[in-house]
């Protein structure tokens, strides 16, 4: 399995046709094909590209509706 | 456009162009679920057709009302809604309720009792982002939300997960938590 770093992880923003990845709890899932995370933004509120563990905490779902997404990559510890 | 208000909801905190995103977000979702539900409801079928129906016009039209308040909502406070509609498709807070390719009462009821959940936090997260800070969109998401529960709770006793604590509206799209903030239409 592919290990990121935040750095890296970062480009996978949704932007400029980038892929759109999120980090949650260690995982790293790809998101680009949800409507709901169009051009890396969730919500008016999220971005693609970074580690949301600690958002999804106060989001109104938990973090099972990641799990229907690919899982890309391991968050490296930094 | 209300300068007065939008200032003093900013003052308090509030990053008024992230409101307005999620306003539209949720007016989008409102007016998708008006439009898909027409379908939905025409789709029911079966022996308890009828009462399906009827409910789920209820759930209907009290989502066009929705969608109208916070477009109201977003012009006092200074945002503009979608120029067209492939704009409000794509921005949805959800994904579109579409008619699913099983066709059985059962699984329509489902896409529906999957919109209204959807809805709810929707509502939860404006409720959250304005409280204390600007009464008025709070006012209106916690009514709104009200209304999404009780359809929730609506399409769970139609699918049997349980009862739903309340009764139906007196006349079709009553809307009683909002119906407050369309003081301009007539009863
Ligand atoms: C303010 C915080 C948040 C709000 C208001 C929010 C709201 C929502 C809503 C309304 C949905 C649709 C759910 C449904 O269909 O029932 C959703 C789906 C989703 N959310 Fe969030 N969310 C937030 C934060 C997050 C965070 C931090 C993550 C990631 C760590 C996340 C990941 C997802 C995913 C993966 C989906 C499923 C998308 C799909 O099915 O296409 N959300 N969110």
């Amino acid at each position: 399995m592919k290990k990121f770093t935040r750095k890296e992880l970062a480009r996978y923003n949704g932007k400029d046709g980038a892929p759109a990845y999120v980090a949650c709890e260690g995982e790293v899932y790809d998101v680009s094909k949800s409507v709901l995370w169009r051009k890396g933004e969730h919500q008016a509120t999220h971005n693609a590209g970074q580690d949301l563990t600690d958002s999804i905490k106060e989001a109104p779902h938990g973090p099972d509706l990641l799990k229907k997404f690919p899982l890309v990559g391991i968050l490296e510890e930094s | 456009m209300s300068k007065n208000e939008r200032e003093i909801i900013e003052k308090e905190g509030i990053d008024m162009d992230v409101l307005i995103k999620k306003l539209r977000k949720a007016g989008a979702a409102e007016l998708l679920t008006y439009y898909y539900y027409t379908l939905l409801r025409y789709n029911l079928a079966g022996p308890d057709a009828e009462s399906f129906k009827e409910i789920t016009e209820d759930a209907r039209l009290e989502d066009r009302c929705h969608f109208e308040i916070l477009v109201q909502r977003i012009y006092e406070l200074g945002g503009e809604f979608y120029p067209t509609l492939r704009e409000l498709e794509e921005d949805t807070a959800c994904g579109s309720p579409y008619l699913p390719k099983d066709r059985s009462a059962k699984s329509i009821l489902k896409v529906l009792l999957d919109a209204e959940r959807c809805a709810e936090r929707v509502y939860h997260d404006l409720c959250k982002f304005t409280f204390g800070k600007d009464p008025i969109t709070y006012d209106l998401s916690l009514a709104i939300l009200h209304e999404e529960v009780e359809h929730e709770a609506w399409f769970e006793e139609l699918l049997g997960i349980g009862p739903s604590g309340h009764f139906k509206r007196r006349f079709p799209g009553e809307s009683p938590y909002t119906r407050k903030f369309r003081h301009i239409e007539k009863e």
